[in-house]
């Protein structure tokens, strides 16, 4: 059996599948700040049999809350000499253009702990300036006086040549085997000493914080007689083993939500649809990500605490792609200054929650808007809903101040959150050059739903799918994974004068490197498969476009075939390419997948009930253009394969509701997934 | 049952949203597409979208330099060509430095007209730094240029593309002028392509839309625009402010310029009167009145409301009055390469006479000047010619309730990337010895003035040459409600063979030589309040941090400390 369990903000959610391919869920409420309590709790709450676990997944939210909370560790930099303030300087970027009061995002390590070394390389890695070793005794020394828990070690173009760090983390470990160390080569192998020194330092700042996690995770399992192979999901929607995932714990930053991006590619691969669009709709915030040809988008181009106010914190480790907006069914609803209406980014979270929850709440939401025009029904929530007070929250914040009815203003709240929704949606389809009519819109977590098929209509996305398990479905997600790595190496060169021996030696390096990192997690040679991709600019260009590459030997012929590709992608991404301009390798990437055995998912029954039978009522939804009409609701798990509804209807499951508009058509596959043909030709 | 739901505030504001996101849409086309770091890196240029009128309807911005330049590049199109010579598919590019949103010659604007059902509905516009356009000096801008002439080529708001045929003349002319045609003709596809993006955008807008709800958005956005102003403009001091400054010197060691400003604030106008400053003057240091225009909207921005997106409805209530022909408003042919200083100059007095005043919104002085530096030269592996051009981060005011920036690009900055030392490394014929704070503990205050930076150029290769152009290099950044003042921008040369030389501020042309360093150093900002008043944790925390030296503690902040335990030992606050 393969159990997955994902820690939320709120929730502990447990997916498994059996060996006949039966999906189970359970969910548990989160124990901070004893994360592996809930687990056990959720486990126990799920009827799994310890002893039945193979395979045990787990996302968690530790190492982000860590992070965002301030609540590392006490960390020391040692870095070139010249260079301690380049972690404070950092890129000297104001995004709040007219903000004069503008404060730069605080160091994770304060100066007097930003220690310098006499040593130097050039940009081609060679020794301009031999290591001092004494100047490392001595910060040793001063660090421990300080009481520092955790190291990082980050020189000048030590992506290139590590030598210098390596020497120093023999050092530390030698003279101080119990602190926590990390090199800058160790987590990234790109330049840009900023970037690549903040994500060190934000490494060791984590490390003993997510050893002790991991540990007491595996300690419980063990206490409990459960002898799996355990798993953590990482940020680049592969796994990797708990003993790797305590050396570099930052690459588990994204841990949970890209599993649910990762699980859309999954049922993609499943149901034969290769192009996707993954939407999450969860509590306060809503998440996309394209799934194009099948393959989940991952870049380095990562940052926590960034908005287009802030210039955050950059992290360069490889996370799926996602762009995520203040949007989700806890946005407050509000009129600015100069009476627009606006939507987000303000949630009210899960305490008071909307309106609704009667917690009190006295802000109307996006979940109170859903309810006064009947998408959602008061009858499908965990607390009594009271339907006045939800009206009249609208009424008084929103629709007088406009002089509209509370419905009209209602549907104006989900009108404005769905042009924001649509807005990201967008900015990943038809402004990187995708027509939405060739993708497939995957709709998950709480609101996804009940929003997708309204939106899939207005980008011009012709069917919805809304998963099995959607309000679980990061865990869900976590239960198809692979193991996973990624190696980025910054390696410049000239695609036009390239050196092949030197460009194939850098390729079988790092499949090499995979190989042995993979023997160490008990993956055969057999079962790891490679995917390359470079980074490629034109000569003269900052960015770059991600290329899939051929693997094997590369030729003369491959050059040009990669090439070609590049100029492609160029076009399609920017609407030009400048063929005849020199064209330049930044980065490669090699992205490596140890794969694991997994069950075949189980198809559900053919037959549902009647549709009059899986019917619960008929009620008024209000709806653009049509106004309050007369709705069929239908409760999901009633469903069979041969059930066709035509909207309007709405389908309700637990913790989730599906909105189908009129002219749109729902069937249901073979796996129990909603299918909606948004009527978009 | 069913009922047809009206048109309702929430379309407009929906198109609204749309509208900002398609100027979102081509700034970051314009970018990640980009020949020179000037562009990707410092973000030094502007795209958005303007109505058929020409008023700015949203602008994406990586610098607050370029605020309201596109307005007078499309009204000057407008003027020019009518809307009768305006075809579609027709782009015009313009540079004028004095008058269609002119800046200087290196910043070179495209404008396209957008038509629906065979009308014009809006122009999409950009401007962007070339990292070259000709002229006497590499990078094109040059602080000793006499005349616009030796400035770079100047387009004349001309038609790039004639009904989508591109003017291949020009662009071969253009080839021909140009140092580095590769980047420049680069830059240009990539705006060419940002603009087209915003015209099929649009389309794709009214196409769903109907032409009607756009216009009747557009409205909506500009009276919102102008609405919230107002709000903000309510809640300033009201009556006359006036103070004066000087711009440091021209390049030619004319100076420095007596600057003076009278601004009038009430409920419904915000008035910046800059007569009786120094008339134009034969440097480079002058700066158009489009050029000021931008400088004194960004500073009633942070006075109103720093968190809108900005359109013209916005700038209503703000007036900009000048004399004709003075530094702040200069005629052709003056030299304006290096207008920004004075522009930025024009926006500080502004900013010094309500600091006081306005304390939640303004901090003290800060570095102000781009700092710019121009290195040219060949790598020393590849012999291949190189070209940096590039601002520096310096150090900002403090404020009430916090310090000063460390190492922050100017108010003429903003999305402004410093290049990394490894990138730079690679591509540059250079190796950077440091590149570290300053510290040299001015701008004390109860909250202190951000420290400056020090960067460290070591050539690798002979025949180098380096332009600085460091402005408030006489004039240290003001302290604020008893906060000291700053220090001042500077550059100093270490030979290779041990002779020293500086400091400078503007210096043209720098011979460098393999193994010579040149050591930019930039202002450190003033603070704000009284030092004795800052708490004697945080003084302790600075000595630690090596912000300010254990001397300094005890004469500035009267805090003394043990050097080696680093315990306060007394304090004395007489």
């Amino acid at each position: 059996m393969r159990v997955a369990t994902d820690i939320g903000g709120t929730f502990t959610d447990l997916v498994y599948v059996n060996e006949d391919g039966e999906i189970g869920v359970a969910k548990s409420h989160t124990t901070p700040p004893n994360f592996e309590k809930g687990v056990i709790d959720v486990v126990e709450k799920s009827g799994v049999d310890y002893s039945d676990i193979k395979t045990f997944i787990h996302g968690t939210t530790v190492i982000i809350n860590t992070l965002t909370e301030r609540k590392g560790v006490k960390t020391g930099l040692i870095t070139t000499k010249g260079f301690r303030d380049v972690l404070e300087i950092a890129r000297g970027n104001r995004p709040d253009l007219f903000n004069l009061m503008y404060q730069k995002p605080q160091p994770f390590v304060e100066r007097f702990l930003r220690q310098e070394v006499e040593e130097r390389l050039n940009y081609k890695g060679e020794v301009v300036t031999p290591l001092r070793e004494e100047d490392v005794t001595t910060i040793i020394q001063y660090f421990k006086k300080e009481k520092v828990a955790a190291i990082a070690v980050s020189f000048m173009h030590a992506y290139i040549n590590p030598i210098h760090e390596e020497k120093v983390v023999r050092m530390v470990k030698e003279l101080w085997p119990e602190v926590a160390i990390t090199a800058s080569h160790e987590v990234t192998k790109e330049w840009r000493e900023y970037e690549r020194t903040n994500t060190t330092v934000l490494n060791s700042y984590v490390k003993p914080i997510a050893a002790s996690y991991v540990n007491r995770l595996n300690n419980k399992l063990e206490e409990k007689k459960t002898y799996s192979q355990n798993y953590i999901m990482q940020s680049n929607g592969g796994t990797t083993t708990f003993e790797n995932a305590k050396v570099t714990p930052i690459n588990m930053v994204e841990s949970g939500p890209v599993a649910g991006i990762y699980g859309a590619a999954v049922l993609g691969e499943l149901i034969g649809e290769k192009n996707i669009i993954a939407f999450d709709i969860g509590g306060t915030t809503a998440k996309c990500s394209l799934i194009n040809n099948g393959e989940v988008k991952v870049s380095t181009d990562y940052y926590i605490e960034r908005d287009e106010r802030k210039a955050g914190y950059p992290i360069k480790v490889p996370v799926v792609d996602i762009v995520e907006i203040g949007n989700g069914g806890g946005s407050i609803a509000w009129i600015d200054d100069a009476r627009s209406l606006k939507v987000g980014p303000q949630s009210a979270g899960a305490l008071p929650g909307p309106v609704a929850y009667g917690q009190g709440g006295i802000n109307p939401t996006t979940t109170d808007a859903n309810l006064v025009i009947g998408r959602l029904s008061p009858d499908n929530f965990d607390y009594s809903v009271d339907m006045e007070s939800v009206k009249a929250a609208i009424r008084d914040k929103i629709a007088n101040p406009f002089e509209l009815s509370v419905e009209d203003a209602a549907l104006g709240i989900i009108r404005i959150a769905n042009s924001n929704m649509l807005n990201a949606l967008k900015l990943i389809s038809i402004r990187k050059g995708h027509n939405p009519r060739d993708f497939t819109l995957v709709a998950f977590g709480g609101g996804g739903s009940m929003h997708a098929p309204a939106l899939a209509k207005e980008l011009g996305v012709r069917k919805v799918i809304v998963p099995v398990a959607s309000s679980v479905f990061s865990a869900w997600g976590m239960l198809m994974t692979d193991l996973r790595h990624d190696y980025i190496q910054t390696f410049i060169r000239r695609l036009n004068s390239i050196d092949l021996r030197e460009m194939n030696a850098v390729w079988e390096k790092v499949e090499m490197d995979a190989y042995t990192q993979f023997k160490g997690e008990g993956i055969d040679e057999s079962n790891v498969l490679f995917s390359r991709f470079a980074d490629i600019r034109y000569l003269g260009q900052e960015h770059t476009v991600k290329v899939p590459v051929p693997s094997g030997d590369w030729t003369a012929g491959t050059i040009e075939e990669v090439i070609n590709s590049f100029e492609d992608l160029h076009e399609q991404h920017f609407t030009f390419k400048l063929e005849g301009t020199a064209t330049e390798v930044v980065n490669i990437h090699l992205t490596a997948f140890g794969k694991v055995f997994k069950p075949e998912l189980k198809k559900i029954d053919q037959r549902g009930l009647s549709l009059e039978e899986a019917m619960i009522h008929i009620r008024k939804v209000y709806f653009e253009d049509h106004g309050w009409m007369d709705t069929k609701v239908y409760e999901r798990n009633k469903l069979g394969t041969d059930a066709v509804i035509e909207g309007p209807a709405i389908i309700e499951e637990p913790s989730a509701s599906t909105v189908i508009y009129p002219k749109q058509v729902l069937t249901i596959d073979v796996y129990g997934n909603l299918v909606i043909d948004t009527g978009v030709q | 049952m069913a009922q047809t739901v009206k048109v309702d505030p929430f379309t407009q504001e929906i198109v609204k949203d749309s509208l900002i996101a398609i100027g979102d849409e081509m700034f970051i086309a314009l970018a990640k597409t980009s020949m020179s770091p000037i562009i990707y890196e410092v973000l030094d240029y502007a795209s958005g979208l303007l109505d058929s009128k020409g008023q700015l309807l949203t602008q994406g911005n990586g610098v607050t330099g370029f605020i309201g330049m596109l307005t007078f590049m499309v009204k000057q199109t407008l003027e020019k060509f009518g809307e009768g010579d305006l075809k579609p598919g027709d782009i015009i590019i313009i540079n004028d430095s004095y008058g269609g949103g002119g800046s200087h010659l290196s910043d070179v604007g495209l404008v396209m007209p957008i038509f629906h059902e065979g009308e014009i509905v809006a122009f999409s516009a950009n401007k962007a730094h070339w990292t070259e356009v000709g002229g006497k000096d590499p990078g094109s801008f040059s602080n000793d240029a006499t005349d616009i002439f030796q400035e770079g080529m100047q387009f004349p708001c001309v038609k790039l593309y004639d009904e989508g045929t591109i003017n291949q003349a020009l662009v071969d002319i253009i080839k021909a002028n140009v140092r580095f045609p590769d980047l420049s003709l680069g830059d240009l596809w990539a705006q060419v392509a940002a603009l087209k993006t915003g015209e099929k955008r649009v389309k794709e807008l009214c196409d769903k839309h109907g032409k009607e709800t756009i216009l009747n958005s557009i409205d909506y956005l500009l009276n919102h625009g102008e609405a919230l102003a107002k709000i903000g403009l309510r809640k300033l001091p009201q009556g006359v402010f006036e103070s004066e400054g000087f711009i440091d010197d021209d390049g030619f060691g004319n100076g420095p310029f007596k600057i003076k400003v009278k601004v009038t604030i009430t409920e419904e106008k915000f008035i910046a009167d800059f007569r009786g400053s120094h008339p134009q003057v034969p440097g480079p240091v002058n700066c158009s009145y489009t050029a000021l225009v931008s400088a004194v909207r960004t500073i009633f921005l942070a006075l109103t409301n720093p968190s809108q997106d900005a359109n013209e409805g916005v700038f209503r209530p703000l007036e900009v009055i000048t004399d004709k022909g003075s530094i702040l408003s200069a005629e052709r042919p003056a030299p304006v390469s290096i207008y920004f200083e004075s522009m930025q100059a024009g926006a500080d007095l502004i900013w010094k006479s309500l600091a006081p005043l306005v304390p939640e919104r303004l901090t003290a002085g800060h570095l102000l000047s781009v700092c710019s530096v121009v290195l040219s030269g060949n790598h020393q592996d590849t012999n291949e010619p190189f070209l940096i051009v590039e601002p520096s981060v310096g150090g900002w005011g403090a404020g009430e309730g916090q310090d000063g920036a460390r190492g922050q690009f100017c108010i003429g900055d903003g999305e402004t990337y410093n290049v990394p030392i490894e990138v730079a490394e690679t591509r540059y014929g250079i190796m950077v010895d440091e590149y570290s704070l300053r510290n040299d503990g001015a701008g004390a205050g109860k909250y202190i003035g951000g420290s400056g930076v020090i960067r460290s150029y070591r050539a690798m290769s002979d025949n180098q040459s380096i332009s600085v152009t460091f402005g408030r290099n006489k004039f240290a950044p003001w302290g604020s409600n008893g906060g000291k003042d700053g220090s001042a921008n500077e550059f100093i040369v270490e030979k290779a063979n041990g002779e020293k030389d500086g400091p400078y501020g503007i210096y043209a042309r720098y011979p460098l030589n393999k193994g010579d360093v040149v050591k930019l150093i930039t202002a450190t900002g003033g603070g704000y309040g009284n030092p004795f008043e800052r708490s004697p944790e945080m003084v302790l925390n600075d000595v630690k941090n090596g912000y300010i030296s254990l001397e300094q503690a005890s004469e500035d902040f009267g805090v003394e400390i043990d050097k080696d335990s680093f315990e306060i030992l007394q304090i004395n606050r007489k």
